[in-house]
Order: C-alpha cells, then structure tokens, then sequence
C-alpha cells in the first residue's frame, strides 16, 4: 500500500508565559506529515529547537487528558490534533498555540487545573453505593438500559477544555461548569448510587445557570454532551422540594412553553413570557420594546397550528 | 430554486422584521420560499430538557411536511430552530431507543418521516446554494463606509459535527456576506459567544451580562452595527437592547440587525420599509443610509 508521507514545513507560534518574563511569543519552523499530532509537535520542538517550553502531556491516545491547549484559537487535545488537519481546516501554515483559557497559566502552556478540580469534587465524583454492598451480602447490579444511559456520560477525562470555553463559568460563580454537571449527573441517574437528594441539592440550581451556547459539546474530545447532562438534569427538579430562584423561574418558563405547544402547536411568547417573569416584569420589558420601535410586532396575533390533535398525540398524551 | 421556509415562532412574532427582509431578500434573489404547512414550534431549545423524545417528535413533524411538499430542504432564519431541529434527526437516526418511540408517536398521528429533509439555515442556502457573486449583482447601494460586526452566536455553529457547514472555530459565512455588500466585515473577540438569550429563561441577570460582553466587545472593535443570523438573538440584542444598556448603564447602544436585513438594505430597501428598530435606524441614518 503506497503510503503518502509528503513533509510540509509548518510555523508554530506559541504563547508563552513565565514568572519572570510574563507574556511573550516564540516562533519555530518544522516539517510535519500527514501523522504528525501537535503533542509530537511540540516534542520536537523541546527536544531539537527549544528546552525552556513547557507543556504537559502523558498518554498521547486521548485518555489522560493532559494536552489541553487553544490550537488556533480551538480548544483541543494536542495529541487528537494532527498538524495537517489544522493547516487545512484553517487554511494557512502557521498554527498558534496557546493555553487554555480561564484557567491560571503557571508555565507556557501548562496551567493551573486547581479550580477544574475543585468543581469536580463538589459534585462528590464517586458511586455511593448501599451499605449491604459495601459489606458484601448484596451484588451491585446495573441494568443494560441504565448503563446505556450512563456510558456516555462517564467517558470524561478531566481534561477542563469544555470548562475553559464555557461562558457562563466565566461570569457566574454559583455555576458548576460543564463537566462536573457530566460526572454529576452520571451518578444522580445511576440507580445503584444512594446520594439521590444530596446530589440534587448539589447540581439543580447550578444546571438553571447553563446558558445552552453547546461549545462544552463541540469541544469535549470525548463526546461527553455536558449540556445534555445539564438540561436532563434540569428534568430532576420536580423533585425537589427546596427551589431557589433560578430553580423556580426555568421551571415556570418550560412548563410554560411545553404548555403553550400542547394548547396551541407555537410558543405564544406573551403568555410564555408573562408566566414566566409575572406581569411587572412584562411591563418593564414592554416599554423597552417600545422605545425600540418595535411594539408592533408584539401585537400580532400567531397563527396556531391547525391540527392540533397531532401535536397532542406527539407530545405522548 | 424553490426550498420550504421554517420561520418558527419568533420570526413570527416579536422578531417579525428578520421575515420581512428574508422573504424581500429571497424574492430578488429568486429564491422561492415556500412556507412549511401548517408547522409546529420546535420547542425553543428548551422543550429536550422537558421531553426529549417529544421534542424529536415535534421537530420531525415539520420535516415531514416537507417531504411532504416534495421539497429536499428547509430552510430556517433562526438559529435555535435550526439547532433543534437538526439535533432532532441526529438522536432520530443514532439513538434506537428515542427511534422507536418516536416511530411509534409519529404514526399515531398518521406521519411518516423518511429521513430525506433536514434543516439548513437561510445564510447557507444563500452562501452556498445562491452563491455570493449572485448577491454582489443585486447590490444597488454598496455600504462602503459602514463597518459592520460579524456575530454568529453558537446555535448555527456548534457542536459543529451536527451543524456541519463551516468550521466552529473559524466561521466566515457571515463576512462573505458582509463583503458581498461592500461594507468592511469586522471579526470581534466574542464573535462566536454567546447572546445570553437561553440563560433569560432561568437567570435573566445572567443572560444580560452574556449579551452585554457581545456588544460591547463589537464596539471596542470599532464595529459601527452588529448583524447576526438568529431570530432569538434578535430578540436579545435588538427588540429588547435598551434593557440590556440598563442593566449596565453603558450610555450607548450598538445596532444589532439581521444578517438579510443587512443585505436587503444593500439591495437598494429602505430601512424603514424593513420595520428596523429604532436603534438601527438612528444609527443608519447618521450615516446617510435612509
């Protein structure tokens, strides 16, 4: 089999960082091939070019999760990246490298995973299991559906880029990021796990504060779908019966929604909107839309959907 | 060409301008858009964490229409629609389980879905499908000295194994279309972040700072307008932007209008006539564009 090891010499540019000298950039050039992942990148760079960068990797496989980084401005494993995939999505020569954000950069383009740990560990991250299994007189048994539920969901390898890109990290504190609401949930649905309340009043508040924009998704190296934790997560507040005030508000909103559909086949955004935030709220935003020139979009009256029954029978009724 | 229309609930309703200048854009195009029969509401982006499996079912409702009406696309200007209803065929098509019952849900409502539509969102029927050196030719008012922010938020992009039309990390359909009307497209920092409008839901004060960071990150670009290509985007940054500057006493506003609101204007449209905001049209006046 002819095998097309043509080398393509490439500039890396990398963001650097130290104590001393802060930020700077250093440039090198090398040839790459088709085969070429950026952590082997980056090891010829430190072994021929340059032995004052830093960087951290292990496993090269995508299992340790240690190559975290910004690749073109793309959070990504290094050692899941190849050289020339990158020249050729983005298409130039010149791939850029940079840590990830959000978190403390210690050296290059190492950084400090304190606080993705910390997370991790609020959301006490091991299965609870019942006494008697503990003690040996009971099997610890888990149905071929619930692991299928879960499989997915506990392939994460603690790896921070979905907690790096996040925004609502970013501004809200009470939020527990992406991946701990994966490694969260994967143990609230996890039936042999005996936590189910205290785990609630873990993660229910913190899921209302996820703002849906799907880059956890997008970047998770392991197709994790934190988001997706979230929002069934999300799906467990019914029953809890504390509910703080962003609990409360997302739980109004979707009912509200879900019933809107039911009666009328659309969202009708009035009556979505006044159920949601009351009619004070309303008014307030009502005047805003105003001042905009825009309240005569408000009047229209939507056309519902006329077979109305299907909808119904969609919904499982 | 002829491609079904999904405008979705918005689009209908407070965003009622972005289908104003979609349908003006696409009739001079010769696009024909045919409204989907008789479509259900998507679920917003939200009904998945309600019910998943009646979310899909909801979203192939309308797909099945479309096979219906003989048409292979439909074409939607929202991104949250376009998402959702995207996400929908995947868990159709990969999960077995949400399949089954799915299947099941559908034929008591005597529908069928063959798996032979998707959605699209209207900036890739028009990029790809219509070509950018198409709308150059209908360009009667070149915005030459308007710099404009490409903001393309995230449910058009990401997660882009799903989306799958341009690179989540390095878009550019929006500025193609921004060149295409000789005005200088601007990228921004935030440029794929995100509006904040699914946090209003739950954590409003949450959703506004999102929203916030995008306008004001276009500003310090030196961005003169913002276009963006959702119908909820929309509704955060234009209908209701006077809340956003509010909240955090800015003393300025930034133009956010929609990506064919921008090329409808370039096609020689008034800005009036496209029922644009306030806002915009303050801002588009200044600069002689009435």
């Amino acid at each position: 089999m002819a095998t097309n090891l043509e080398q393509r010499e490439i500039t890396v540019r990398v963001k650097r960082f130290n104590e001393d000298k802060g930020e700077f950039w250093s440039e090198y050039k090398l040839s790459v091939d088709r085969f070429t992942q950026i952590t082997e990148v980056l090891r010829r760079i430190k072994t021929e070019q340059d032995p004052t960068l830093a960087y951290r990797a292990s496993c090269h496989m995508a299992v340790c999760g240690s190559c975290s980084m910004k690749i073109n401005g793309e959070p990504r494993l290094a050692c899941k990246t190849l050289a020339l995939d990158v020249v050729k999505k983005f298409n130039t020569d010149v791939i850029t490298l940079e840590p990830m954000d959000y978190f403390k950069p210690l050296k290059d383009l190492i950084v400090d995973m304190g606080d993705f740990y910390t997370r991790m560990f609020k959301v006490k991250p091991r299965l609870y299991p019942a006494e008697e299994v503990v003690k040996g007189v009971a099997e610890q048994r888990l149905k071929p559906e619930d692991q299928r539920e879960l499989w997915k969901f506990a392939q994460c390898i603690w790896c921070g880029l979905c907690v790096s890109a996040c925004p609502a990290v970013k501004e809200d504190e009470r939020f527990l990021g992406p991946a701990a609401h994966a490694k969260g949930y994967r143990f609230l649905a996890d039936p042999r796990d005996t936590l189910y309340e205290e785990r609630l009043k873990i993660l229910l508040d913190s899921s209302w504060r996820c703002t849906y924009c799907y880059q956890c998704f997008h970047v998770c190296p392991r197709d994790v779908e934190p988001v997706t934790t979230i929002k069934k997560t999300r799906a467990h507040t019914k029953f809890s019966k504390e509910k703080t005030d962003v609990m409360s508000t997302g739980e109004r909103h979707v009912k509200a929604i879900y019933e809107s559909i039911k009666e009328t086949g659309i969202l009708q955004e009035a009556k979505v909107y006044i159920s949601t935030y009351g009619l004070a709220t309303a008014i307030t935003d009502m005047l805003h839309t105003m001042r905009n020139g825009k309240m005569k979009y408000a009047l229209i009256r939507e056309k519902k959907v006329n077979e109305i029954e299907q909808i119904r029978k969609l919904l499982g009724d | 060409m002829k491609v079904a229309y999904y405008p979705g609930c918005a689009t209908h309703g407070l965003s009622k301008d972005v289908d104003i200048a979609t349908k003006k854009v696409a009739e001079l195009l010769g696009l024909e858009l045919v409204e989907v029969e008789d479509w259900n509401c998507c679920g917003g982006g939200f009904l998945d964490e309600y019910d998943e499996r009646a979310h899909v079912a909801l979203n192939l409702r309308n797909l099945s229409k479309v096979e219906k009406m003989g048409l292979k696309k439909m074409a939607t200007p929202c991104s949250v629609c376009l998402n959702s209803h995207r996400l929908a065929t995947a868990k159709f098509s990969e999960d077995k389980e949400i399949r089954k019952e799915v299947t099941q849900r559908l034929q008591s409502a005597s529908l069928q879905y063959n798996g032979t539509v998707d959605a699209e969102h209207i900036v890739w029927v028009l990029v790809r499908d219509v070509g950018v050196e198409r709308i150059k030719s209908m360009v009667k008012r070149p915005l030459t000295n308007l710099k404009v922010g490409a903001y393309y938020g995230c449910q058009m992009l990401r997660p882009e194994q799903i989306m799958g039309f341009e690179p989540a990390y390095n878009p550019h359909s929006l500025e193609d279309l921004i060149s295409a009307t000789g005005a200088t497209p601007v990228r921004f920092p935030m440029s794929t972040s995100c509006c904040g409008f699914p946090l209003m839901g739950s954590n409003p004060k949450g959703g506004l700072k999102l929203a916030y960071n995008v306008l004001s990150s276009a500003r310090s670009a030196g961005a003169d307008l913002v276009v963006h290509p959702c119908s909820l985007c929309h509704l955060q940054m234009d209908v209701t932007q006077f809340k956003v500057m509010e909240e955090f006493k800015t003393g300025w506003t930034m133009p956010t209008i929609y990506v064919t609101q921008l090329l409808a204007i370039a096609f020689g449209i008034s800005p009036k006539e496209l029922g644009l905001s306030r806002i915009a049209l303050k801002a588009l006046e200044e600069r002689g564009i009435t």
